[in-house]
């Protein structure tokens, strides 16, 4: 690595004012565990990293949300999160999933709300998030906003955030009466990149699915969930819910393997994450 | 040598811990890696980006301005300090950087040197290179036909006296080829009950050790001292010595714990580079490649077999073909030896009267190729052992009783015409039919998971004609030290050389102590490389210490001790020198019998001091509806004589095996017009331990080679044989499916299951 | 040349193996360059280069991080422990004990990773099954394949451990 300046303020307003919206070589540093990696490899280099690992604890709490659900603070570690007694309460998936989303020293050190703002399609915590409801809390220059995680991340590595917000909470609604399941499918060795990331919530009415790694974003599958709404589950829907996601959704051929060969594993794969769920 | 052989100290089949175990588990062990020198500049390299062209102009003037750039150095630099700047052990065809050609996308071009090694590395990156693209070959098969010639002419190197004839051929991209004729082939085939045919491929792929290459080389007027993570001390001296015109004794080359080598370290990588460098910034310089670039310096070779058997109707094999190519890249390194070596074993550990081999080195414009643990052993067994699996079961017969038929067994010639002699090829099937379980009814699965078994054999030779020589001195207080060149990357030679000194010498193997390779002072030792070591340098460390013996002995006479004292040998300096002074120093030296091959026939009565024969035993678990590939069991059998340290023998045949299961499985360098896309640990994946099978075993057969130090043979390579053919054999048991490339990948699994249903996967 | 930006190096301080430390940094230096430029200390290495190998694993407030991945400056006020640090003289730590009896390494330059990573595997589980074992170790790499040895040598670690 090259030098660059690090700032460290101690406030999120503070923060807020150090960055620039109109210079992508000015970003904000959580874990940096990505970032570091980007900026290793000459994918990045910086002028500027503004850390918030001194913002106070509000960001490296994880609370109960007045609606029964999760309010995880943008700079709460993935290992932390995992620990968690309240995540395992209201979403043991989350914490399930983490155990296998990278090794536990990156764990140690990369935080939640870095996790999301990075982009990554080939992360864990994208399609199980979208399939729970959740949302991220971002703030900027203009006071704060609500983005369901559905809607946050829109390419490689791209977001709606712009150069001057911040993530500052991950809030993930009560899952009373859902059951969701997450697969995460590698390819090659066991510990490597998702193939596949997929996700199936099913809910007293409706069903959401989601998946990732496999396409260029993450992503929900509508038809598959339409499909899936309100009927009794059967061998026979499992198998159609199969198909109809292979069908859908959009994937990608990368060194994982092949666009047809991911379509295998979706097809495969959903029916074996809703099996899971429903046997919750 | 002497006669007064000391009484067994019992060092021989002791499991004693790693002599050094104390200084790795408290991260104090000497690895080049952490060396730094006063005054060291870093060097950095710029790299070419495409496969083949010609350099029409480099522009070093962006990283020339770079704050804190000590220099840029190009090719035509290099010729400042070494005229002709061309390496490499077989033939004499690597600049050490490039000179006007560019044969593969990732060679050397330029370096930077800098005080911090992050500046040099920035400014590499502004070395701007201009080329003239010129079409890249990049397949083995079609290097032979293609009119696209990687190298104008061979430049063979002096040092193997069997290569010369190539000197100056051109228009050519096989850099070697070695033929074998036995018996009358076509005739065999003409009259054969069945004839099989069938072509195997494997990819090419990296030895990965975790301490990157690195070297740091210091030029003085009094000569070159290079301290390098190389294998291979000895001749990266002799090497440089030449480049330079210089006296052998005016380069010293040292070495230290090697963080593992597996090939990659042997013969001179980066070493030329780091003397040229500091012969020029006239500063120590240090070359420590990243995880990525070493992809781009050394590889294991990717290759196609093409093999067809007669076969009688009552399973006897009566004649084989094999037709080899190996794609070695864009230098030679030791790609000639390793089709010239593992040709002579391309038919594999059986009896075959009439067989005809094939063996071919080819170039392409690819990373170079050169030795990875088995020296193109492994790519054989993949090949002929999946092929005599499916001989089998076209002929309906168990494939461990095909074996069995048709196995080479001492005193029968193997195909080079080498009488096979203390192979245990007999007990290693047997123990590894037993321990799979063959045989037996087992648990098949039921629904989408399947399970089979799948056995597979093979045989190597040892490395021949090679030299090692090793001294001993014993001081006045009776403790002894051992000097010789054998490099310690994790197989334990230390430990086991000294067991065997100290065995040969009547003490305890701690009392021996066992100097790091430094050429100022180790003697000369070809490698450590090809399972040779235990074998080649045990037998000249007995020989070093038998000549200490016989010394002591004489010292006793002339002290006037009678024959057989057991005065302590602290006491018989006192009564020599009349107090703890003087020293004792004994020499060995091993070079084995040869016979090189017949230029016409291939033949040899003489292809190798020893045998080295292993296999695996594999039970797999197939997902039917992905493909993805469960190994169960893997079990691992070798002969390794009789073990020196069989603790450390056992942990050799499972690393071994870890090791070829990520060549089986996930292991591929993939390209794309000929730029490599995955150099990194991120895209290739080896195998973690998540990847383990739940049932892991190494473990040797009881054995002994007459003709080995204390009964041992090497035993590095032994455990990788087997492992890929007899996890794609178990496979074809569990689900019917054949697998003929590497990596088996869920994927390639899936696809093969498709196509046997009619209904093959679409191409996309 | 980019615009004037402060880079400047900055004094950080922090515990080394139970010993205060100190030292100036730019904010560009990983933690494992600063350990091995500054206070020599070899035992954790840069591999990969990309956190997944584990050679370069360092205790952080007794969290195991990937060093080349970490920036030094965020050691500011830390307790840092590397393998060097475990060992209490010419005491080793019963996890190192346990490697050297299992003969749990081969060319050892990813024994110091694991050996750190399994005191903390060991202070969160100890008394670990297999697969506890498997995911805990799952980001240290030994192409040596060392792995049985070491899932062996873990489990005498915890006995030796139980055993105070």
């Amino acid at each position: 690595m090259t030098a660059f300046e690090l700032v460290e303020p101690s406030s999120l307003g503070e923060a807020l004012g150090l960055l620039d919206p109109d210079d992508p070589a000015v970003r904000p540093i959580a874990g940096g565990t990505a970032l570091i990696l980007m900026i290793k490899t000459g994918l990045y280099q910086p002028r500027r990293l503004v850390s918030l690992r001194a913002l106070g604890p509000a960001l490296t709490k994880i609370s109960a949300a007045a609606d029964g659900g999760l309010i995880i603070g943008a700079m709460v570690r993935l290992t932390q999160t995992e620990r968690s007694v309240l995540v395992r309460e209201v979403a043991p998936v989350v914490a399930d999933a983490l155990l296998t989303h990278s090794n536990i020293r990156v764990r140690n050190v990369a935080t939640v709300g870095g996790n999301l703002a990075h982009g990554d399609p080939h992360m864990d915590l994208p399609p199980l998030l979208i399939a729970l409801g959740a949302s991220v809390r971002a703030a900027g220059p203009g006071g704060e906003r609500d983005i369901p995680v559905e809607e946050l991340i829109t390419g490689y590595m791209a977001t709606v955030l712009g150069n001057d917000e911040l993530i500052v909470a991950l809030h993930i609604p009560p899952q009373t009466g859902r059951r969701t399941a997450y697969a995460k499918i590698t390819a090659r060795t066991a510990d490597d990149w998702p193939a596949l990331g997929i996700a199936a919530s099913i809910g007293a009415a409706e069903v959401r699915i989601a998946i990732g790694a496999a396409t260029e974003i993450p992503m929900r599958l509508k038809q598959t969930e339409a499909l899936l709404a309100g009927r009794r589950i059967d061998d026979a829907l499992l198998r159609e819910a199969g198909r109809c996601a292979a069908a859908e959704a959009p994937v990608i051929g990368d060194q994982h393997g092949s666009a047809a060969y991911k379509r295998v594993l979706v097809e495969v794969h959903l029916r074996r994450a809703l099996q899971k769920a429903l046997a919750l | 040598m002497s006669d007064s052989r000391p009484i067994s100290s019992g060092q021989i089949g002791r499991s004693l811990p790693r002599v050094e175990a104390r200084a790795k588990v408290t991260g104090r062990a000497e690895y080049i890696h952490n060396l730094r020198l006063p005054g060291m500049l870093w060097a950095k390299i710029a790299r070419s980006t495409v496969p083949h062209g010609r350099i029409r102009h480099i522009d070093t003037s962006t990283a020339q301005a770079t704050p804190g750039v000590h220099a840029v150095i190009t090719g035509e630099d290099i010729l400042r300090v070494i005229p002709d700047p061309y390496f490499g052990p077989a033939f004499h065809d690597q600049p050490i950087l490039a000179l006007g050609k560019i044969r593969f996308a990732g060679e050397p071009v330029a370096v930077v040197l800098a005080e911090d090694p992050r500046i040099a590395e920035a400014a590499a990156q502004e070395v701007s290179i201009d080329y003239e693209e010129l079409p890249a070959v990049l397949d083995e098969v079609e290097a032979l036909t293609a009119t696209t010639f990687v190298h104008d002419a061979l430049k063979p190197a002096g040092m193997f006296a069997d290569l010369k004839h190539l000197a100056g051929k051109r228009d050519t991209n096989v850099a070697l080829d070695y033929h074998l004729r036995r018996g009358d082939v076509d005739r065999a085939f003409a009259e054969a009950d069945h004839v099989f045919e069938h072509v195997f491929r494997t990819p090419q792929q990296m030895h990965t050790p975790l301490e990157p290459h690195c070297a740091i080389a210091e030029a003085t007027p009094a000569g070159v001292t290079v301290h390098s993570s190389t294998q291979t001390p000895s001749s990266v001296r002799v090497e440089i010595a030449r480049l330079l015109g210089l006296p052998e004794n005016r380069v010293r080359v040292r070495t230290a714990f090697l963080g593992g080598g597996f090939g990659a370290k042997v013969y001179v990588k980066i070493e030329a580079l780091a003397v040229a460098l500091s012969l020029l910034a006239r500063r120590p310089v240090k070359i420590a490649l990243t995880m990525e670039e070493q992809f781009f310096t050394i590889s294991k070779h990717g290759s196609t077999f093409r093999i067809k058997s007669a076969v009688t109707k009552d399973g006897r094999i009566t004649a084989r073909r094999c037709e080899v190519i190996y794609n070695g890249g864009a230098y030679a390194d030791i790609g000639p030896r390793v089709a010239q070596k593992s040709g002579f074993s391309a038919a594999g550990p059986y009896d075959i009267a009439n067989v005809s081999i094939d063996s071919c080195e080819t170039y392409t414009n690819r990373p170079t190729a050169g030795a990875l643990r088995g020296f193109g052993i492994p790519q054989l067994v993949w090949a002929y052992e999946s092929h005599t699996d499916l001989i089998a079961r076209e002929l309906g017969l168990d494939p461990v009783e095909f074996r069995r038929r048709n196995l080479l067994k001492d005193g029968l010639p193997q195909a080079t015409g080498t009488m096979l002699e203390d192979t245990a090829t007999v007990a290693v099937l047997d123990r590894l039919v037993q321990r799979i379980g063959w045989g037996q009814p087992f648990d098949r699965g039921t629904g989408t998971l399947r399970r089979g078994r799948g056995v597979a054999i093979g045989l190597k030779a040892s490395i021949s004609p090679t030299t090692s020589v090793a001294t001993i001195a014993v001081a006045a207080d009776g403790s002894a030290t051992l000097y010789c060149g054998t490099v310690d990357m994790g197989q334990g030679s230390t430990t086991a050389l000294a067991q065997i000194a100290a065995e040969a010498l009547g003490i305890a193997a701690e009392a021996v102590r066992v100097v790091t390779p430094d050429t100022d002072v180790t003697p000369y030792d070809m490698g450590t490389l090809g399972s040779r070591s235990t074998f080649h340098m045990g037998h000249a460390v007995r020989r070093a210490a038998e000549e200490v013996n016989a010394k002591l002995a004489a010292m006793a006479a002339e002290t006037g001790l009678p024959d057989g004292s057991n005065l302590p040998i602290a006491e018989l300096f006192r009564r020599k020198y009349g107090m703890q002074a003087g020293t004792i120093v004994g020499s060995g030296s091993f070079v084995p019998d040869y016979a090189p091959p017949d230029q016409a026939t291939g033949l040899t009565p003489n292809a190798t001091p020893y045998w080295m024969m292993g296999g695996s035993g594999a039970e797999v678990e197939i997902d039917t509806e992905t493909g993805q590939v469960r190994v169960l069991r893997l079990i691992n059998v070798a002969d390794a004589g009789t073990p020196i340290n069989p603790r450390i023998v056992e942990t050799q045949l499972t690393g071994a095996a870890i090791m070829q299961l990520g060549f089986t499985l996930s292991e591929e360098m993939v390209f794309a017009d000929g730029q490599l896309c995955n150099p990194s640990l991120a895209d290739y994946k080896i195998p973690g331990i998540r990847d383990m099978p739940e049932v892991l075993a190494g473990e040797t057969v009881a054995a002994r080679q007459k003709s080995g130090p204390y009964g041992a043979k090497g035993v590095g390579e032994t455990g990788t044989f087997g492992v890929s053919p007899a996890i794609a054999n178990a496979i074809h048991d569990a689900v019917g499916v054949r697998l003929t490339e590497l990596p088996i990948t869920a994927e390639a699994v899936y696809r093969a299951l498709r196509r046997a249903k009619g209904d093959p996967l679409p191409e996309e | 040349m980019r615009g004037m930006v402060s880079v400047a190096p900055r004094t950080i301080r922090f515990t080394l193996n139970g010993v205060a430390a100190e030292c100036v940094v730019a904010p560009h230096e990983t933690l494992v360059e600063v350990l091995r430029d500054r206070f020599a200390l070899g035992g954790a290495r840069e591999s990969c280069g990309q956190g997944l190998c584990g050679c370069c694993t360092v205790l952080v407030d007794s969290l195991a991080v990937s060093g080349c991945l970490y920036l030094a400056v965020f050691a500011d006020g830390a307790e840092l422990v590397t393998v060097e640090g475990l060992a209490d003289g010419d005491a080793l730590h019963p996890v190192q004990e346990a490697f050297i009896e299992a003969g749990a390494f081969q060319c050892g330059f990813c024994t110091p990773g694991f050996v750190l990573m399994t005191t903390r595997l060991l202070a969160d589980y100890p008394d670990p099954g297999d697969d506890q074992i498997r995911h805990y170790l799952s980001g240290n790499l030994c192409r040596c394949g060392a792995y049985p040895q070491i899932i062996e040598a873990v489990k005498l670690a915890a006995r030796k451990l139980r055993a105070g």
